[in-house]
């Protein structure tokens, strides 16, 4: 859903305000969002869907936490980031699973270039899962969850420098993996 | 340009890998809305602080009060005589290791209550270390009065005033329980 930035205002100031309403409108904003996010930071369906209601918890209870209207993204991210540390931290057997299946809209590429496409597509998903954690949640935050620096910098309790760094990092690691499986350089 | 194309695929391993949600999600959340939202929770945030480094609330609560007693220490509102602090201490992570016992919470009232008196009243004598906590008839405390008499506070942190032959008798009783 597109949020004006008029509409995003008076959700913070009546959040603020303790308004159940904002609440309300806040996950319908933002669960999908929340949801889609751990699941892509390696959790399973269920699990993804038990953290997205954590993540929430968590919210109604740091509410006094957000401050400027402009820090709704990064607050909510840096919440969900929080709780799902905290799963791995308490559950350090489980392994990340990626998410399901690939589904690319069809374009003008031809059987076979597709077919190569989502095979690329396949193999970058296996890296990204593979990445450490640190650096999985700055790919995804920014590449999946299309957040700007400075908002996944916040989400990710970092200054931008280190967040950078750490894209750089992974971005790094992400291509050597891609490169030595396609044995092309992307 | 190697880099631009590993960030263009990675916005489309984005759109290509949406997963529907369960439907039911954002309505299971909306019934966990607290019927108040706050967003002032004094004292709340401290405690979360320190809950995430990852030690129990009870401990997160002795680590808030024994920072709060060398806190009244330092601005003067405390004695640091007597090696109180330690003692203090020493008494609320045993409280807090034991969990919440009723009994030792009284021992640990009347230690700051003979503290207080100690400096105000003569021969005044503290049984605190030395009796059962459950005891409630035990004798925590007694001091002279100018009359003769005697004040005395129980475990149970009721006070009694007492002649010295009563005394003697209670203190009887608690040598008796004690050899018991």
């Amino acid at each position: 859903m597109e949020y004006s930035e008029q509409r995003r205002d008076s959700l913070v100031a009546r959040l603020r305000a303790g308004n159940r309403a904002a609440a309300a409108e806040l996950v319908d904003i933002y669960y999908k969002q929340i949801y889609v996010f751990m699941r892509r930071l390696g959790h399973s369906c269920q699990v993804s869907e038990e953290l997205t209601q954590e993540s929430f918890l968590a919210a109604w209870q740091h509410i006094g936490q957000l401050r400027s209207e402009k820090a709704l993204n990064g607050w909510i991210y840096r919440i969900a980031g929080n709780v799902s540390r905290l799963y791995w931290r308490r559950h350090k057997d489980s392994k990340a699973v990626s998410v399901g299946g690939i589904d690319v809209p069809d374009g003008s590429e031809s059987g076979c270039d597709k077919t190569g496409h989502l095979e690329q597509l396949g193999r970058l998903k296996n890296a990204v899962i593979k990445l450490p954690v640190k650096l999985r949640q700055a790919v995804v935050l920014h590449y999946m969850q299309h957040l700007t620096i400075a908002e996944a910098a916040k989400a990710a309790d970092v200054r931008q420098g280190t967040f950078k760094s750490r894209l750089n990092r992974a971005l790094k690691i992400l291509r050597s993996q891609i490169s030595s499986e396609d044995g092309e350089l992307l | 340009m190697r880099e631009e194309k590993l960030e263009k695929l990675l916005n489309e391993l984005a759109d290509a890998t949406t997963e529907p949600v369960h439907p039911h999600l954002a309505e299971d959340i909306k019934h966990q809305i607290p019927p108040q939202l706050s967003p002032h929770r004094g004292g709340m945030d401290t405690v979360n602080i320190i809950i995430d480094l990852r030690i129990n609330k009870l401990t997160a609560a002795a680590a808030i009060i024994v920072t709060m007693i060398l806190c009244a220490s330092f601005f003067g509102s405390r004695s640091l005589e007597g090696d109180s602090i330690y003692q203090d201490s020493k008494l609320l992570i045993k409280y807090c290791l034991e969990g919440i016992d009723a009994d030792r919470s009284n021992v640990l009232t009347a230690k700051s209550r003979y503290e207080y008196l100690a400096k105000r009243v003569k021969d005044i004598v503290y049984y605190g270390d030395s009796i059962d906590p459950k005891d409630d008839n035990a004798v925590l405390i007694q001091w002279k009065l100018s009359d003769g008499k005697y004040r005395v506070v129980f475990g149970d942190l009721r006070e009694k005033t007492v002649s010295a032959e009563e005394l003697i008798k209670l203190q009887a009783r608690m040598l008796q329980k004690k050899a018991e």
